[in-house]
């Protein structure tokens, strides 16, 4: 290594410690404790390495249903979520008066606390006094026990998760739609072309890229939820018995109060494979279609 | 179809993009908006699109007011200076669209789309992407697209402005000839004298919001209205000077550009004084008998030679034939020929042409 090289790694060596010690070194010791049985985090200590930690995993019922739970959110909050924020954003972006303010007024969750919107939510759907339940009186449908019946707990999670990640989406849509060219909208005037017909046809594939970016980052994180359902059930996993259990509520909870430590890192394990195979799949359409424009060209 | 602009007016707070024009175009005429950056007429394009609605005056196209009509009822086709292609679509798709959303039905739409790409001569391109074209295609995409739905009115608003120079000469030609086999009512925008003057049936030259000159392409160049037009068409510009006008005539710097009764002759009585006067570079001619010059130094431009000369301290060129043997130093004789000296008055206005 010459001098010049040396000053370099030593400019770079602050950041490359600590991504080492806690990104790397957890990554890699928590892939090996998931073949670790019976891991002890004081000690070290394990009784084998073999597929014992996988096999009680896919054995528990409870991580099957988290499996199921965090399934059924990310397959309905990230769809649902990309397709509202769309439609706001498209309204934000019409020349509306207050526009300034309705843009900072749906950005307000996204720089809330997790815990703070959750109380708030959890008063909004109380099955005695919440809103929620007020509003939906006036149409005749009776209380619905949101928070309390273990039968909603999954569609409340779902609604509550939706309109939190709201804010990001509309903030990122609301950019991508301030760089599409005014003339093509002028143009399409023109043309007299139907307002729907103007959405899918010009609005939805120039912000394509963006859209795509959402679904990933969406994925990635809906798959990794845990505190939405922390604060909304008040720190449980649902009304009764975990009905809204997600991986990683699952894996927190056999860490910290089952202090199955192997379990855990399986469970990590499981969830980093699922959320790589996802990202995967959504990349494949660009890819094929970079392809074929390569090929045409 | 007929277009009559009455009394258009569009002001943005106390700042007036147009400013009370009036404007008739015949049917199937060619018009070039021609006018400095900022002078209304792209405001002027886009209210005749219905894009940009006027602060006051009314629009006729033929006789139907169409002031307040939206732009998708005004059987308009628009060009974009950046074309505005959809650029997700094919080139075939682009030019349906229009049709599709007036609900004419698919196989017709190919249809008409193929003819239309057959006139602009897009024949073979129409499953690409408009990236996937150069700028000159896109741009005929873009007139295919506009003239698809049959208008009755063609706008284009600055059409060769992305294009290279020898595809510039090339499109506008194509313009022409595409607008004369469609026979359609065409305004272009465009701030390039020479193509607004190739290619137009008429000009309206425009400046601070203001139609100063609207006529034939050669009768503005040879007669212009004023200080203004006389300066924004012609390359190299006008030669613009202070001259005196005195019993003996017009001197300049001691120089008698023309006699008084030359003057006099020109059939309109001009006081003596000081008067802003203009000639062109090609109406001063080499002579035996003219005024004597030094050239300052000699360009040869291909076809022209431009020389550049004083008399007294006022700076003139003058553009002869390239084949003058003539360098930097050397005497020369000129006169300026006649007909070719335009004398303004105060405000600008062109007094007589002697």
């Amino acid at each position: 290594m010459n001098r010049r090289s040396f000053k370099g790694y030593a400019y770079l060596a602050p950041v490359l410690v600590i991504m080492l010690v806690f990104t790397a070194y957890p990554l890699v010791k928590a892939i090996f404790m998931s073949f670790c049985e019976n891991y002890s985090i004081i000690n070290g200590s394990y009784k084998g390495i073999n597929l014992e930690n996988y096999k009680d995993l896919f054995d528990d019922k409870l991580f099957i249903r988290a499996l199921g739970n965090t399934t059924l959110y990310v397959a309905f909050v990230v769809p649902l979520s990309v397709v509202i924020s769309l439609i706001i954003a498209n309204l934000l972006n019409s020349h509306i008066k207050f526009q300034g303010l309705f843009q900072t007024l749906y950005f307000l969750p996204y720089v809330t606390s997790v815990i703070a919107i959750g109380v708030v939510w959890r008063w909004i759907m109380n099955s005695n006094y919440g809103l929620l339940n007020y509003i939906l009186g006036f149409f005749g449908i009776g209380p619905i026990g949101w928070l309390s019946d273990p039968k909603y707990s999954m569609t409340s999670l779902i609604i509550f998760a939706v309109w939190k990640s709201l804010a990001f989406n509309i903030m990122i849509f609301l950019a991508a739609l301030q760089g599409i060219s005014p003339d093509l909208y002028a143009a399409a005037r023109v043309d007299s072309t139907p307002r729907l017909r103007v959405f899918f046809k010009i609005t939805v594939p120039a912000m394509m890229p963006i859209i795509a970016y959402a679904f990933i980052m969406g994925i990635i994180n809906a798959f990794k939820v845990y505190n939405e359902v922390f604060s909304l059930f008040n720190s449980k996993a649902g009304p009764v018995n975990n009905e809204a259990i997600t991986i990683v509520y699952y894996i927190y909870d056999q860490f910290y109060n089952n202090y199955k430590y192997g379990i855990a890192a399986a469970g990590s394990v499981v969830l980093f494979l699922l959320i790589m195979l996802f990202t995967m799949i959504q990349r494949l359409p660009g890819r094929i279609k970079a392809k074929k424009e390569a090929a045409q060209k | 179809m007929e277009i009559k602009i009455l009394n258009l007016t569009k002001a943005y707070g106390d700042f007036k993009a147009v400013d009370d024009m009036n404007l008739s175009v015949a049917d199937g005429e060619l018009i070039g908006l021609l006018g400095p950056s900022g002078c209304g007429k792209s405001t002027t394009l886009f209210m005749l699109a219905g894009l940009t609605e006027p602060t006051s005056g009314q629009i006729f196209f033929g006789d139907k007011d169409v002031t307040r009509v939206p732009p998708e009822d005004r059987e308009i086709g628009l060009v974009f200076q950046n074309y505005a292609l959809y650029p997700h679509m094919t080139v075939l798709d682009n030019i349906t669209f229009p049709l599709i959303n007036r609900k004419v039905k698919k196989a017709e739409a190919i249809e008409r789309a193929q003819e239309m790409a057959h006139l602009v001569q897009l024949d073979g391109l129409l499953n690409r992407k408009p990236s996937a074209l150069s700028g000159g295609q896109q741009q005929r995409v873009a007139i295919a697209r506009a003239l698809v739905k049959k208008p009755q009115v063609l706008l284009l608003d600055e059409p060769l402005s992305n294009l290279d120079a020898k595809l510039r000469v090339e499109t506008r030609e194509e313009i022409k000839r595409i607008q004369q086999e469609v026979k359609i009512t065409t305004l272009f925008v465009t701030h390039d004298q020479e193509e607004a003057m190739s290619i137009s049936n008429r000009i309206a030259v425009m400046n601070r919001g203001v139609v100063q000159q609207y006529d034939a392409p050669q009768a503005m160049y040879l007669n212009p209205i004023n200080s203004f037009v006389a300066q924004f068409l012609g390359m190299p510009q006008i030669n613009m000077f202070e001259a005196k006008v005195t019993g003996r005539g017009v001197e300049l710097n001691g120089v008698l550009l023309r006699t008084r009764e030359q003057l006099d002759a020109a059939g309109k009585k001009v006081a003596d004084g000081t008067y802003q006067m203009g000639v062109r570079p090609e109406s001063l001619e080499l002579c035996e008998d003219g005024f004597t010059v030094k050239a300052d130094s000699v360009r040869m431009t291909g076809r022209d030679l431009l020389i550049f000369f004083k008399i007294g301290t006022t700076e003139f060129r003058a553009l002869t034939h390239s084949d003058l043997q003539l360098r930097a130093g050397d005497d020369l004789c000129l006169r300026a020929r006649k007909n070719s000296l335009i004398i303004f008055d105060a405000d600008g206005s062109a007094l007589v042409k002697c």
